[in-house]
């Protein structure tokens, strides 16, 4: 198993300057890899202008990281991650709020491992007081810069209850809610404290069809939350108003939506909008690219539709890495894990995935001939995009927060793949991979 | 003056890099006694740079203590502009060498006083010794830095403004808008290059075929500010056979055959010694004698038509297999240049 190397003690460490080179290789920089040096600083940790503090400041790097000519990637992003460890974001354990505060660390801690650097912790559709007691735990945590602390929530992802009945994939229907009312029905479910600004929820999914949800994105917007189409029966028509309400992102497409027909073409439509001055621009929308929610070509034809709009996400649940099974869920019901698959007891239904997103990116690679760099920007840039933050996080720009994947990248007769190396949060090295001994 | 001919750019570069890993090797600096290098940016430099790069990356050549001074850059453009020179050099050479920072010399082209800026320059470059070496490329018209044709001989750091074909020829880096394009620079003189201990040069491509011919074949001429070099002790021009298209047959022999003979006769020259100070009057001609009581067998016989005393510059190029070739066994090079000396007296 990969270990998490120390950190040390004081945020100097032993480099002097507090300032690493990386040196020998590839950075991700737009569709290009650009063999460039990166210069970050451990003190900020954030990204340098390398020009500045050679010329300006004058300063040499204390430490020279060379990559060896691998990929070296902002760190990867997942909107969609509702578990994992174990540990469900959906699930109030039985030793209550301060149980789930230890389990939402543990879960930063570990996931930075796997090269995710910012994640949304994502709630399925729950009953009120689910929301009420956990939200406070799943606001943005980056605030202290503390890379101690692994992964960072960049916002909770609230994946319902406002949806569709017929559309609820897993979600259980005796929860499920409308909002007629707007914000004040919204307040009801999620807390009038996590509706006020700033507000721990980042991202809603909800469907728009519904009575009052027109009304509910435009105030969701307002708040500084981004409104995600999903879980929905909507017409091309129906999501088009989603849209013009405010609405920039589509949740799982393709799953959880009525198919494209070629007469209402519904909300995967959406990607085929001309931006005019009267409508927003084309959505963002989210794939699952595990092999299961869906076939390749079908995500091939979204990359080709929109390709700056694409996220993978995992939609992985808190099975990822636990042995195959059957498991208890929320509000009763059961989830069947066999290998990656996971489907609920009762109708077999998919129940999320169990993937990690770095292999979302090789699925992606390879189904879609994307380059490296194309297929990490749906992990880094395109995220950061959707969410607004595409100054901080999942890009290399000077000023960026330093949060880094080394990866390298394998190529053999089954195609392309990238593997995990190290993880820098802050500006510090919080993960390497193991290197096998070699006789 | 030297002329060493390669098949394409690719050997030219490799040549020089060598050329000044081998010098500063020789030299073997510190932080007290460092390795004063002039610099250049252009697309004939990129590859010595890659060279150089390279040779470091693999442990060969450490720049810890070497100081640069580039020859100029651009005024009145940011700094992190893709085009600045601060961000040629960053691109291609600071950034993967381990050169101090500190030692770092570039035109500030937005500086408030851009004459002070100059006259700065220059007192630096005095206060360091002066250039030990001072690596160069040309334009098509045949200029050095930015000393454009007409530019004084005796020119030393200053502002310049671009002569109009520069401009035209460096629009293609800037979407081709003729506006966007720098008219002024700020550069070092002529006499700034002239004064350095050594000045090696690079020019590749057909394109500048003609300039290297006038800087060659014509005389010492303000039009084309290279051809001061003519006057220069130790010059050292590495080129490409593209490069030698307008240059006389003889004149091509002649330079090849005084490398060919000093690889079969295994020449080694003396390398140069840090000067103890600038010697301001060292000026245009140069057999002057040296002050640091360092035999140096080139500039006197400079002035002689016979081929010995560009055998003796050359013989630093010698090649290890080349060493099979001398009598002496495996002896120090002093013994051997001494011989060589009384072989060209004789």
């Amino acid at each position: 198993m990969p270990s998490v190397v120390s950190i040390p003690s004081t945020k100097m460490g032993a480099h002097g300057s507090g300032v690493t080179k990386f040196t020998n290789c590839l950075l991700v920089k737009g569709n290009d890899l650009v063999k460039e040096d990166l210069w970050i600083s451990s003190v900020s940790g954030k990204i340098l202008n390398g020009q500045e503090i050679l010329y300006g400041q004058r300063i040499a790097p204390g430490r020279i990281v060379d990559l060896g000519g691998r990929v070296l990637s902002p760190g990867l992003i997942d909107v969609q991650l509702n578990g994992a460890y174990g540990f469900d974001f959906s699930v109030i354990p039985e030793d209550g709020v301060v149980g789930y505060g230890k389990g939402v660390l543990r879960v930063n801690k570990n996931l930075v491992s796997t090269g995710v650097t910012s994640y949304l912790p994502t709630l399925t559709s729950q009953r009120p007081e689910v929301y009420q007691q956990a939200l406070s735990f799943l606001g943005p945590s980056g605030t202290h810069r503390d890379p101690t602390y692994g992964s960072e929530s960049l916002g909770a992802h609230c994946e319902g209850p406002f949806i569709s009945p017929s559309k609820n994939g897993i979600h259980n229907t005796s929860v499920l809610r409308t909002s007629p009312n707007g914000l004040s029905d919204l307040s009801l479910c999620y807390g009038a404290t996590n509706l006020s600004y700033p507000s721990p929820i980042k991202l809603l999914t909800l469907a728009p069809e519904l009575p009052g949800a027109l009304q509910s994105i435009s105030a969701l917007t307002s708040l500084g939350i981004t409104v995600s189409i999903g879980h929905s029966e909507a017409s091309y028509e129906e999501a088009i108003l989603g849209i013009n309400a405010g609405a920039k992102m589509i949740t799982h497409l393709f799953n959880a939506m009525k198919p494209l027909h070629h007469r209402n073409p519904g909300i995967f439509g959406l990607l085929g909008t001309t931006p005019s001055p009267t409508s927003h621009s084309k959505p963002y929308f989210g794939i699952i690219a595990d092999g299961i929610h869906l076939h390749p070509t079908s995500i091939k034809i979204a990359w080709n539709a929109h390709p700056d709009g694409l996220i993978l996400v995992t939609d992985a649940m808190r099975l990822a890495g636990m042995p195959d099974g059957t498991y208890d869920w929320t509000n009763g019901s059961r989830i069947v894990k066999k290998g990656a698959l996971l489907t609920l007891e009762e109708n077999g239904k998919i129940a999320g995935s169990s993937i990690e997103l770095v292999e979302c990116v090789t699925n992606f690679m390879n189904w879609t001939g994307a380059s490296v760099p194309e297929a990490l920007k749906a992990v880094t840039e395109t995220p950061a995009r959707m969410l607004g933050v595409e100054n901080v996080k999942g890009t290399l720009k000077e000023g960026a927060d330093a949060d880094l994947v080394v990866l390298d990248s394998i190529e053999d007769e089954c195609g392309k793949k990238l593997v995990v190396e190290q993880v820098w949060k802050f500006g510090e090295c919080v993960f390497e991979k193991e290197v096998a001994v070699k006789n | 003056m030297r002329l060493i001919i390669r098949d394409d750019p690719q050997s030219a570069s490799k040549y020089i890099a060598d050329y000044i890993i081998e010098r500063i090797k020789a030299f073997d600096p510190t932080p007290d006694k460092p390795f004063v290098l002039g610099l250049p940016t252009g697309s004939s430099p990129e590859l010595i740079y890659k060279n150089l790069v390279q040779s470091h990356k693999v442990g060969e050549i450490s720049f810890r203590n070497v100081v640069t001074f580039n020859m100029d850059e651009y005024v009145g453009i940011p700094r992190e502009h893709p085009e600045s020179y601060h961000s040629f050099m960053y691109k291609h050479f600071f950034s993967h060498v381990d050169v101090d920072p500190a030692n770092i010399n570039i035109l500030n082209g937005n500086a408030p006083d851009l004459e002070a800026e100059c006259l700065t320059y220059e007192e630096k470059i005095k206060q360091v010794g002066g250039i030990e070496l001072f690596l160069g490329g040309i334009g098509p018209d045949g200029h050095i830095a930015f000393n454009e044709p007409g530019s004084s001989l005796k020119s030393r750091t200053r502002v310049k403004t671009l002569a109009y074909d520069t401009i035209i020829a460096n629009s293609r880096f800037f979407n081709n808008d003729l506006s966007q394009v720098p008219r002024m620079a700020l550069t070092v003189g002529v006499q700034t290059v002239l004064d350095a201990r050594e000045v090696v040069i690079i020019i590749t491509g057909p394109h500048k075929a003609l300039a290297l011919q006038k800087c060659i074949e014509g005389g010492a001429n303000h039009m084309w500010t290279l051809s001061s070099l003519q006057l220069h002790p130790h010059t050292l021009l590495v080129v490409d056979e593209d490069a030698t298209l307008e240059l006389q047959v003889k004149t091509v022999r002649y330079f090849k055959s005084i490398e060919k003979v000093v690889n079969e006769l295994g020449l080694h020259q003396t390398l140069p010694q840090k000067r103890d100070s600038v010697v301001e009057d060292q000026g245009l001609l140069a057999p002057v004698a040296q002050t640091n009581g360092v035999k140096l067998d080139v500039p006197q016989m400079d002035m002689s038509r016979s081929a010995s005393p560009i055998l003796e510059a050359m013989g630093s190029r010698v090649s290890g297999d080349a060493s099979g070739m001398m009598k002496a066994t495996e002896t120090v090079e002093d013994p051997q240049l001494l011989r060589m000396s009384a072989r060209v007296a004789g």
